[in-house]
């Protein structure tokens, strides 16, 4: 008994069992029959399946065995939406299918039902067991419902003419599959040449002259859009012309030239005898008479470049012929290639960039080794005190820094800067900065004047660039006990003295504001056993977590409590570096932080 | 199935299958309606609507029996589904295929 029709996407399965007589598989075909009627089948092709099924179930009855006679022939039919499926279940010594079913003699009496099986049907495959044999059977309603007006009608007009369309259709398939093999063969073959470095043009010259042996190709250009720009570029071609670069045409339009035509509309283009105005064009003139095909080098959504594959027209052999340079298989091959190519060239640029990337990084930290070894290891000291320095870089390299110079045996000039921003230019104006203040020795003790000096010196390359420096000037006469301050646009200097800060902030414009400033001089007198700290404001703007400032309070509060400890520059130094890391625990710096310590 | 002398022209008519459960019969009793006299053989297929395997069996069996005689087997009208059978199997250049 039939099975329940199922739902329509599912298959829908009917499962017979005739006995082993020709009578009853002949009714059993006729059910399957109405089944397969009832599922949509055209008549054409249930005509075919009538046949197949009686070749096969005869088959089945015919040549069973004195024990197969007493079994069912079984039988299970299984129509999808886009085929059905026969089994059927023998019960005989089985045979060999034959590789190639041929048709017999025209005189021969038996020997068409196998022929007619492979046939009418898309495939047939029989399969040998111990106790019986398998004969699977398919037919795809798409090619059934496309080969059947075929056959009915062409056919009967002219049957030749179908036999030379299957070997058509045959040839043009085992070309593909073919041209499938050699594009995957090669892939593999400069796979493995990948990584090997070289230069990505040698190897693409390699790899499309292999191009053009398996296509049949006579040349090719392969250009590339250099990136950041809208113009395409001759990476390689097949010899050497001289072929200057297409540039995108700001209309978007390019009706002379096919690749650009490819690259705008990232679609292939055919050129050849057909595409009159191609023949205007670059390719036209270069290669009068080629016919061929720009392909758009794409991958994701960037378009890399296009490859043109052209050669001299063939003499077209029929009418079947198209005009098309390439065949389906061959263009596939093209097309493979390409995309091969694109994903190489990808990778050598991201290789290129990542390369450049190193070199930078490198080069950075050589920079940030030469800032350092600025940065003096051991201080100049000055009898009855003692200094610490810390500058601890956002990136690389930074823009703070700190300077001690020594003017005589009891004086000595200290020097704190930020230059506005970070990373290298900022890191270039601070050691033009250090190396300006080093080269006035006759103003190291008249720190106003040697602000005024280096502003008008810096101004015309600061204010070119819209940059500023702010920096605090201290000479400290350890003799005196004085320390006389100019600033330009800096924090103050912070003194602490049993418990109590002050700090003083004399007025001046950071550097490279305004061409001609004065800067004023303020004279601080230093108590005995006290402690100066002269800072950039990355300490007192790093924020934690919570994006809290440490800010000026927590700062001075720090100086105040600590200074009172008696300890000396150096632990403090390290204490309020750890008092920072602290404030600024899982985050990232973001501003350099420089400070100098002076006790005494 | 029916049979029917015209000189020398066996006519065999009325056929609805022409298969394995039948080709055997169809093929023993055409030779056995032929007397010396017919030739030809001349079969309607006009209301055939199935020939498998077998039944092109039959037909070849009784074509080399007209060759014999120096005759000839005539297909007469063939429906478009036996039709395509015969061109599939090329047997289309062996019979005379006549419509009327």
């Amino acid at each position: 008994m039939p099975d329940q029709p199922a739902a329509p996407s599912r298959p829908s399965v009917l499962r017979l069992s005739p006995a082993c007589d020709l009578g009853e598989v002949r009714v059993a075909v006729q059910t399957a029959h109405g089944f397969l009627a009832r599922e949509g089948w055209s008549d054409d092709d249930l005509t075919s399946f009538d046949l197949a099924l009686v070749e096969a179930c005869n088959n089945a009855v015919k040549y069973s065995g004195p024990s197969g006679r007493n079994q069912p022939v079984g039988l299970e039919i299984i129509s999808e939406p886009g085929g059905v499926e026969f089994r059927i279940h023998d019960h005989t010594p089985g045979f060999d299918w034959p590789e190639k079913v041929k048709l017999p003699p025209p005189d021969s009496e038996r020997g068409r039902g196998l022929y007619l099986i492979t046939t009418l049907m898309d495939s047939a495959r029989y399969y040998r067991g111990r106790d019986g044999n398998l004969l699977i059977m398919r037919k795809s309603r798409l090619v059934a419902a496309q080969s059947k007006p075929t056959v009915a009608t062409e056919a009967a007009a002219n049957p030749d003419r179908r036999l030379a369309e299957d070997e058509r259709v045959i040839g043009e398939m085992v070309e593909e599959l073919s041209s499938c093999y050699e594009s995957l063969a090669a892939i593999f073959r400069y796979s493995a040449e990948q990584g090997r470095g070289g230069d990505p043009a040698e190897f693409a010259r390699r790899m499309l002259r292999d191009l053009l042996l398996i296509v049949e190709g006579g040349w090719f250009v392969l250009r590339l859009v250099p990136k950041g720009e809208s113009r395409l570029v001759v990476l390689v071609a097949s010899d050497a012309l001289e072929l200057p670069p297409l540039l995108f045409p700001a209309s978007g339009h390019a009706p002379d030239s096919a690749e650009l035509e490819a690259a705008l509309t990232r679609k292939r283009v055919w050129f050849g005898i057909q595409q009159a105005p191609h023949a205007k064009g670059p390719l036209g003139k270069q290669r009068p008479g080629s016919v061929g095909v720009v392909h758009p080098i794409v991958l994701g959504d960037q378009l890399i470049g296009t490859l043109a594959v052209g050669r001299q027209p063939r003499p077209r052999q029929s009418s079947a012929d198209n005009d098309l340079a390439f065949t389906a298989g061959q263009m596939n091959v093209i097309a493979t290639f390409g995309d091969f190519l694109a994903i190489q060239i990808a990778n050598a640029h991201f290789q290129e960039e990542q390369f450049r990337q190193r070199l930078m990084t490198h080069e950075l930290e050589i920079a940030n080794k030469i800032q350092r070894s600025l940065l003096l290891g051991d201080l100049p000291q000055v009898r009855g005190f003692r200094l610490a320095g810390f500058c601890r870089s956002a990136r690389e390299v930074g823009g703070d820094f700190y300077d001690v110079l020594t003017i005589n045996e009891h004086s000595v000039l200290l020097i704190i800067a930020d230059v506005m921003g970070k990373g290298i230019p900022a890191a270039l104006f601070a050691a033009s900065l250090r190396t300006l203040l080093r080269a006035a020795p006759e103003l190291t003790g008249r720190p106003g004047a040697l602000l005024s000096r280096v502003n008008s010196l810096l101004f015309p390359e600061l204010s070119g660039v819209d940059m500023f420096i702010t920096a605090q000037l201290a000479c400290l006469d350890a003799d005196a006990r004085r320390i006389t301050l100019a600033s330009a646009g800096h924090c103050p200097v912070a003194v602490a003295d049993r418990g109590v800060v002050r700090t003083f902030a004399p007025e001046g414009m950071p550097l490279g504001v305004v061409a001609d400033t004065q800067y004023h001089e303020e004279s601080v007198e230093l108590p005995p056993d006290c402690t100066a700290l002269l800072y950039t404001d990355g300490l007192t703007e790093a924020r934690n977590a919570r994006g809290e400032q440490f800010g000026d309070q927590r700062l001075m509060e720090w100086l105040a409590r600590a200074a009172g400890t008696g300890r000396g520059p150096e632990a403090l130094k390290e204490e309020l570096a750890l008092e920072l890391a602290r404030h600024q625990a899982n985050t990232v710096l973001n501003d350099d932080q420089t400070f100098l310590i002076v006790s005494g | 199935m029916k049979m029917q002398i015209e000189g020398e022209t066996l006519r065999v008519s009325d056929l609805k299958e022409l298969g394995t459960a039948n080709s055997n019969e169809f093929r023993d009793q055409a030779r056995a309606a032929l007397s010396p006299l017919q030739r030809n053989i001349e079969v309607d297929l006009s209301q055939t609507t199935f020939i498998d395997s077998c039944g092109l069996g039959a037909l070849i069996s009784l074509h080399k029996t007209a060759c014999s005689r120096n005759g000839m087997v005539r297909l007469v009208n063939p429906t478009p589904g036996v039709q395509q059978i015969l061109e599939l199997t090329r047997m289309h250049r062996i019979f005379e295929i006549v419509r009327n």
